[in-house]
């Protein structure tokens, strides 16, 4: 079953994060991708996260593709202007790249090239809206393309940010560009995940919840300094302090928030601190495998 | 108002290497630069002072009534008439009156400061990045807060994901959208924000 046809179906999904190299060998990507296959729907490709400078998210996908992935390619409105994007669209779908994740994009000073222009010549509204117009047959000034793209795109929201209100507003936009799905920031605390699928619930988009396995207290702590809306407790960090095998007690950690959250959304993505050699075994403690 | 940081002297001196050795006037604009005291009359003095120490040849600093206006620059050069002397002018204003000044003394200008953003001065503080100058002015929606320039992403439709605590993810800086969202939920004008913005047309500038 490909991607959106999981969507329509309802059926529980589950995606995974892999990150394009540093360099021009993408043989461990690869590899890390080749421990997901038969475990996901889709596999991600994130598009220089954490504004740190990676391969295009373009050709690894390409090569996911022809390894027998479907995928979901993240696009952000940082790093193009509106030509550029039209132009990795058409080149992301005609080798076979039909999922889309649009998002802002980190700003350049978070990462390692600080000098770099910020583009955001579109924000993530209103990509979504140009995508929207491409499946159409249009180009963003209303230019009939020679053939139409059929591309499935999707959001991110952040469950945890606070003040809520100003997200909700922005993700309102986003679903009135018809967004087949949402992807969600990572979820430590089902609580404010479930209040938050709650907010949304009459939206109708299925909900994919981002789930990050801790790994050990202090890249907990180091989670709630740096990523907004991050908010490990207190209580999950002082058990992995307490653990006598840390990644364990994060995967348990990991297991049980899935468990909590499984009701109020379509899917999970999983986007581990340092690759998929656990994804299997959390996956199976969910009897997800 | 234009807002204008002073360059390290090093960079100035490096500048001037590319120039044939000649008589130097520091020249203060009178408006912006001055008010922020980027280019007043202690920044001009304090500037010649420390050019004299490295040896250069400085006429006594002046400050021209506004550094994009011509009949500002024939007014000074009247009441100094020492002007003509001055080879290079080395202007502390914003880029606009460096060019300016470029074009109507004939003289080689160089810039003293740099040039960051639109803002203005609130009791002593200088607030930065007030107007993109994007030319096509909506401010009125956003409750007189432009997020075309007060957001380092321009996002004109909401915030973005690294929008926390009414922090922005670039480290120092509020979220703007966070302000905009309340200062219109306390007027009860919310509806302000409710249709989608299209992206700025930047051939409208040219």
């Amino acid at each position: 079953m490909g991607f959106t046809d999981a969507l329509d179906s309802g059926k529980f999904i589950v995606t995974a994060e892999v990150s394009p190299p540093r360099g021009i060998d993408i043989s461990g990507t690869l590899a890390e991708a080749g421990q997901l296959q038969g475990l996901v729907d889709a596999v991600n490709v994130t598009d220089n996260q954490r504004a740190m400078m990676r391969m295009s998210p373009i050709v690894l996908c390409h090569k996911l593709a022809e390894a027998g992935f479907e995928t979901i390619m993240h696009m952000t409105c940082r790093d193009r202007n509106r030509l550029a994007l039209q132009s990795d669209l058409l080149a992301a779908h005609a080798l076979g790249i039909y999922n889309i994740l649009v998002m802002s994009g980190d700003y350049p000073t978070m990462g390692d090239q600080p000098s770099a222009k910020p583009v955001f010549d579109l924000d993530s509204v209103q990509l979504l809206q140009l995508i929207e117009k491409m499946n159409n047959g249009f180009d963003f000034q209303d230019g009939s393309l020679d053939s139409s793209t059929s591309l499935c795109a999707g959001a991110v929201a952040n469950p945890g940010a606070r003040p809520l209100a100003p997200q909700l507003l922005k993700l309102n936009k986003k679903v009135s560009a018809k967004v087949r799905f949402i992807q969600t920031q990572a979820v430590f605390d089902a609580a404010v995940f479930n209040e938050f699928a709650d907010a949304i619930r009459s939206i109708g988009i299925p909900v994919i919840a981002g789930i990050i396995p801790l790994k050990s207290a202090r890249s907990a702590r180091s989670m709630n300094e740096k990523i907004p809306g991050v908010n490990i407790s207190e209580d999950d960090i002082e058990r992995m302090e307490a653990a006598a095998d840390p990644v364990s007690e994060g995967l348990e950690i990991a297991a049980e928030t899935i468990a909590n959250i499984r009701p109020n959304c379509q899917g999970i993505h999983i986007m581990p601190i340092g690759g998929h050699g656990n994804t299997r075994r959390l996956l199976e403690m969910c009897g997800l495998d | 108002m234009i807002i204008t940081r002073p360059k390290p002297i090093e960079e100035i001196l490096t500048m001037l290497e590319k120039f044939p050795t000649s008589t130097i006037c520091v020249v203060g604009c009178g408006i912006c630069a001055r008010k922020i005291q980027t280019g007043d009359e202690a920044q001009v003095s304090s500037l010649v002072a420390q050019m004299r120490s490295h040896g250069l040849d400085m006429l006594d600093g002046k400050i021209v009534k506004h550094a994009c206006s011509a009949k500002s620059w024939d007014e000074l050069v009247d009441e100094n008439p020492a002007l003509a002397q001055a080879g290079i002018l080395l202007v502390l204003s914003c880029g606009a009156g460096v060019s300016f000044l470029g074009r109507i003394s004939g003289k080689p200008v160089l810039p003293g400061l740099n040039t960051t953003s639109i803002g203005g001065s609130l009791a002593n503080d200088t607030i930065e990045g007030v107007c993109s100058m994007c030319g096509e002015c909506n401010v009125g929606i956003y409750a007189g807060l432009c997020p075309k320039s007060g957001c380092p992403k321009s996002q004109v439709n909401g915030p973005c994901g690294g929008s926390s605590d009414g922090d922005c993810e670039v480290e120092g800086r509020k979220c703007i959208w966070v302000t905009i969202f309340d200062t219109l939920e306390g007027i009860g004008m919310l509806e302000l924000l409710d249709d989608i913005k299209p992206p700025v047309c930047h051939d409208r500038r040219l």
